[in-house]
Parts: C-alpha cells; structure tokens; sequence
C-alpha cells in the first residue's frame, strides 16, 4: 500500500505543481474564478475528512489493542463521517455547474474539476474500502490488523491530499 | 542420469530442453510477439504517420489539411491492418498470467471485454480517420477536420475500455493469493486506470495543458504508462520462465491421462 | 457429453452460407462495380440507383456477420481441448474473431447508412463509403492472426491422438498467406490490389467462403470423433 501511496501523491505532485505553474502564468484568471467557489462547503468538507481521519486513526489503535468491537464502531463513525463528502461535493457542484461554472469554463476551473474529481474518486474508493474493514472487523474472529492499517493509511492518504488541494485551490490568495 | 533424446546436458547434468523443444512454446512465442509488435506499432504511430506525438488540437485548418498530404498515412494503414492481430496476441498473454490467478474467472472475461473494445475504437478506427483523410483529394476542409478531430479523440480518449482493463488487471494482480505478480506491480496497474482517467478532460478542452497534446492529459499520462508497459513484461517473462512445468496444460502427467483416455476410446 | 451443442453451432455456419446465396441472387448489387476512382458524383448516383438492393444485402450481412461466430467459437473449444501449455493460442484467437467480426459489421452499417438517405451531400456519401472499404479491410489482420494462431496450436499438439490434423494448420497458414494481399488496397486506387480488384476482392471473398467451408467439414468430423467431454480450460 505504501507503494500505492507514493506513487498517488507523486500524480497528485505533479498536478498540484503544474497548477501552480500555470496559476503564475495567469494570476489574474485564476484570483478572479476562485471567487466563485464555495469556501465554506469546502472548509465543512475539510473538517468532515479531518474528524472521519481521526476516527480511523483510534479504530486502529482498538484494532491493534484487539478490541475488534470497539474499532469496529469508530470505523463506523469513520465511515460515516467520510460518506458526507460526497453528499456536500454534489451540493457545491451542481450549482456551480448550473451558474455555467464548467470545467471547459477556463483553465482553473478545468484544474479544479479535475483536481477535485479525482480526489472524489479517491474519496468513494476510500470509503469502500472503510466497509471492508468494518466486514473484516466484524466477520472475522481474528481480524487481520495488517488491513486494518491498509485501509487506514489509504484513508489517511485521502484526506492529507485534500488538505492540500483545499489550500491550493479555494484559499491561495 | 541419460539424457533424453532430444535435449542436451547442462552444467549440472539435468537434461535441459532446447527452446524450440520447451513445453511452454506457445506461451514463448506470443511473448516475443510483443516487443515486436510494439516496435511496429511504434512505427506506424511516430515516424511513419507521425500521428504522434500528437499534433495540437487548436491547428489552423491549413495546417490539418496539410497534414493529409501525402502517402505516408495510408502505408501505416496498410502495416496496421497486417499487425493489428498482434495486438489480441499481447492481451491473451496478459489474459493467460491472470488465468492462474486465484481470482475469480469473471476478472479475465471483464478484461477480454475490455480489450475486444478497445482494439476497435481505440487503435484501429482512429488510424483509419487518418487514412480516410488521406486517401481522396477533394474533400471539404471540414470534413478532414472532422477526420482529425475523430483520430484523435478516439486514440487519446479511449478512456472506458482501458480503464476497464487495467483495472481487472491491477485488482486480480493486488487479490490474488498465488503471487503470480507482485503486489506492488497490481498497485502500479491500478495507475493506468488512473492515467485513462487522466486522459479524460481532453474532450472537454482545446488548449493546454488538458487538450489532447497536452502536458497533463498526454505527456505527464506517457510517463506513467511507458514505464509500466515495460515493466510488467519483464515481469511476465519472470512469471512465464519460474511456471512449474507441472503446472502446464500439457505436462507429462496430463498427458499420459489424456493419452489412457483416448487409447481406450473407440475408433 | 457436449458435443450435441457444438454440432448444433456448427450448423448455423450452412444457415449463414445460404442466407448469403439469397442475398447474393436476391439484390443482385455485388455485379454493379463500385470502384475507388468513382467521383462523388458517381457515388452518390450510385447509392441513389441501387439504394434497396444495398440496404437489403447490408441487413443480410448484418446476420451473417454474427452468424459466424458459432463456427469460430467451436473452433476455440476444440482448440483448447489441445493442451497447449496455456491457453495463450485460444485467447489470442476469441479476441481476433470479436475484434474482426466487429469491424466487419462497422463496415456494414457505413454502406447501410450510407444507403439509408441516399440524397446526402455527395462528400458525405463518399466519405461513408470509404470508411466502408476502410473497415472492411481490417479483418484481414485479425484473420491473419487467427489463422496463424489455429496454425501454431495445432503443430504444437503433443497428444497421441491430435485434436486437428496436421493439414488444417497447413491450410489455415494458407489462406492467412492469401488474404495478405487485401491490407495493400489502401494504397491502390486501380488494378488487382484496389479494394475492387482480384487480389483484393475477389481472392480474398473466395478464401474465406472455402475456409469456412471446409472448417465447417472438418470440425464437423472432429466434434464427431470428440470422445471426452471438453473440460473448457479458459
């Protein structure tokens, strides 16, 4: 997993530096269409990931102390938490979309879909593999803890990439 | 210890099987039908056609029109259409590492869909748009831009079914419990599917960086995939080579079941 | 034992042979020439003439498209029965068979369309035709391929008793060899290579209904002879 990890923040590198790149070449574009984004959805949304990581972070722990349904619980809340994203994405998104806020709009916007289309993806493929922790927690009579921490570094990768795409995209003055 | 007819000693007295003789042939044979099709593909896709690296989406139209001058497009479809049967070649041999995965068969029928798709609409159609562009005189500039607006599009934005592919591929690789593979490399397959994903804004854009030429959805997806595409044939040919023979659908034990069979059968 | 089913696949192959002789007498459009050097003009005149005979044989080839591929999917199945090391050879060929009946009923549909409003701008027709040609010609690679594939599978049968006899290998390499010629008509506009021309059409037409004639025969006597049930390892 920490292969996956690397690599994954090695892409997102690449795309988070040629953004500020091009951000350089057109300050203007990119101060003026950044205004349009909803900041506070976006700051919830980092709250949401930042408890649902935290979460994870104690189930863990409760994973390794072998208290299997204790964990099993704070994943749950984990995965609760993280499942509100996307619900808030689609909140944020379908009025900018429908104001004509497109990723064929400009070049920011176009970064900002994309950007944070595949950070969703993540995000989803992330919360799928919560519940197959929360099966392993629940089904098997000795969880394997090796994929507990899969799943939660995958989890923690997740939100640590938000951190950062929030911060470049809707607050970077 | 005799030596079999048929094989030669090696260093350490175990009869070793010449490689025209190996019990794996077919599997050897399809193998290295791969780095030559690639190098042929290569060659028809850059040099040849120079298709790619691909021109900018945002060409003037006397530029397009230009681009269709001459023989060059038509020969590459000829060596396309000869070689484009090469190109299952190479997937059944991915198909056949997967096959002895402990995954699930659906995985190799999903991939086998996958690829079916993707050989059409994403390699050989789009050669085609280009050759068609190339093969009369007199068309209309808007027809050759529609020509090469569909090339394009189709080869670079073939998204669904590599994605689809390469996503069997990289789950059966990370799932299965027999190490065919190394995780790792599943992990990296899965990647691929990123970098189809990657490809995607280019229907959405014209310019850089996300047109189809572009920085981020063409050169930066190439260096992702490039390394890959090597690196797993390597691994193949370690996978191919360490196959117990045992494990053949014609080794020695299976054949002589098969050949008890037949003998007792009537004519 | 499932040999019931594929004698059963095997003798849509003749339902397919004649549904072609029907189409063939029935719009007699396969005699009108339609050469590479016809101007649009020409072209369009000619869809405008012979529209109902074109989209009659385009529904026709339609079927028989994918009528084909129950032969094709029982010489798979008796290709496996080999026991090659892998199943290499078979995927190689079931991708082939998809990937070429695919591009050949493409090719249908753009001389169906075409046909479909025959009163289209004459660019547009021209360009639906050679996109016809274009993708008609494809399957010539994944035919070549197959073949080779079936060829390959059947010189490495090690069994006692092989699946195929060793002459159908030959015979498969044969006719790969004959349909070569069919990848040049994109650069011919006339004489036996241009897509109207001996070499082109006519040989290649010819090859492959022999070929499916005589798998049809050959794999009729092998499913006959099949004593074991195929255990269908893909």
């Amino acid at each position: 997993m920490w292969f996956f990890v690397i690599g994954d923040l090695f892409i997102f590198g690449v795309y988070f530096v040629s953004y500020l790149w091009f951000r350089s070449a057109d300050h203007a574009l990119f101060l003026d269409s950044q205004r349009h984004l909803n900041q506070d959805i976006g700051v919830v949304n980092t709250v949401i990931l930042l408890t649902s990581s935290l979460f994870v972070a104690l189930g863990t722990a409760a994973a390794r102390g072998g208290n299997a349904r204790h964990a099993l619980r704070l994943f749950g809340f984990a995965l609760a938490c993280g499942a509100a994203f996307p619900v808030l994405k689609a909140f944020e998104w379908i009025p900018e979309i429908a104001a004509g806020y497109r990723p064929g709009t400009n070049l920011f916007f176009m970064y900002y879909y994309v950007l944070a289309g595949m950070h969703l993806c993540h995000v989803l493929l992330g919360l799928m593999i919560l519940g197959f922790v929360m099966r392993e927690l629940r089904q098997s009579r000795a969880p394997r803890i090796r994929f507990v921490e899969t799943g939660a570094t995958y989890w923690h990768m997740v939100d640590l990439l938000w951190l950062v795409l929030f911060a470049l995209l809707y607050l970077m003055r | 210890m005799s030596v079999p007819a048929g094989s030669f000693a090696s260093a350490a007295g175990v009869p070793v099987r010449p490689w025209y003789r190996s019990r794996k042939l077919d599997q050897w044979i399809c193998f290295w039908s791969v780095p030559f099709f690639y190098n042929l593909f290569g060659l028809v896709f850059v040099p040849l056609s120079s298709m790619m690296p691909p021109k900018s989406p945002s060409a003037s139209t006397q530029q397009i029109v230009g681009f269709f001058q001459g023989d060059h497009l038509l020969i590459a479809c000829v060596i396309l259409t000869l070689s484009l049967g090469l190109a299952p070649v190479s997937n059944a041999v991915y198909l056949t590492q997967i096959k002895r995965m402990s995954v699930s068969p659906a995985f190799r029928v999903a991939f086998l869909g996958g690829t079916v798709m993707g050989a059409i609409v994403g390699m050989t159609f789009p050669l085609f748009c280009f050759g068609l562009g190339a093969f009369r005189p007199g068309y209309d500039p808007a027809v050759l831009v529609m020509l090469y607006d569909f090339g394009y599009l189709a080869f670079i934005g073939s998204l669904g079914c590599f994605c689809v592919t390469w996503a069997m591929f990289g789950l059966a690789i990370i799932l299965d419990r027999n190490r065919i593979l190394p995780k790792w490399l599943g992990y990296y397959t899965v990647w691929q599917f990123m970098s189809e994903l990657m490809a995607a804004p280019i229907w959405l854009t014209q310019s850089q960086p996300f047109g189809w030429n572009g920085v981020m959805t063409f050169w930066f997806a190439m260096l992702v995939y490039v390394p890959w595409q090597f690196i797993i044939y390597v691994w193949i040919y370690k996978a191919i080579k360490r196959q117990p023979e045992d494990e053949l659908d014609n080794a020695p034990s299976r054949t002589r079941v098969r050949q008890r069979d037949t003998a007792g059968a009537a004519p | 034992m499932n040999t019931r089913g594929q004698r059963i696949l095997l003798w849509i192959a003749p339902a397919a042979g004649a549904l072609f002789l029907l189409a063939y007498f029935l719009f007699p459009i396969f005699s009108a020439s339609l050469s590479p050097t016809q101007t649009p003009d020409e072209i369009a005149a000619f869809f405008h003439d012979h529209g109902s005979g074109i989209l009659g044989v385009s529904v026709m080839i339609n079927l028989i498209g994918g009528m084909l591929i129950p032969l094709f999917a029982v010489t798979a199945v008796q290709m496996s029965r080999i026991g090659n090391s892998s199943p290499v050879f078979t995927y190689s060929y079931i991708l082939c068979v998809g990937i070429g009946t695919t591009a050949f009923l493409l090719a249908d549909y753009c001389w169906g369309i075409a046909a479909y409003r025959p009163d289209r701008n004459p660019q547009l027709l021209t360009l639906l035709n050679d996109m016809g040609w274009f993708l008609f010609t494809a399957p010539v690679g994944t035919i070549l391929m197959q073949n080779l594939c079936l060829a390959l599978a059947i010189y490495l049968d090690t069994r006692a008793e092989p699946v195929f006899p060793r002459w159908v290998a030959h015979f498969n390499v044969a006719t790969a060899v004959l349909f070569v010629p069919g990848a040049f008509t994109f650069l011919h506009k006339t004489g036996p290579l241009a897509w109207n021309g001996i070499l082109s059409f006519d040989l290649r037409v010819l090859t492959f209904a022999a070929y499916v004639a005589v798998m049809f025969f050959v794999l009729l006597r092998i499913v006959g002879r099949q004593t074991e049930d195929v255990e269908l390892r893909l």
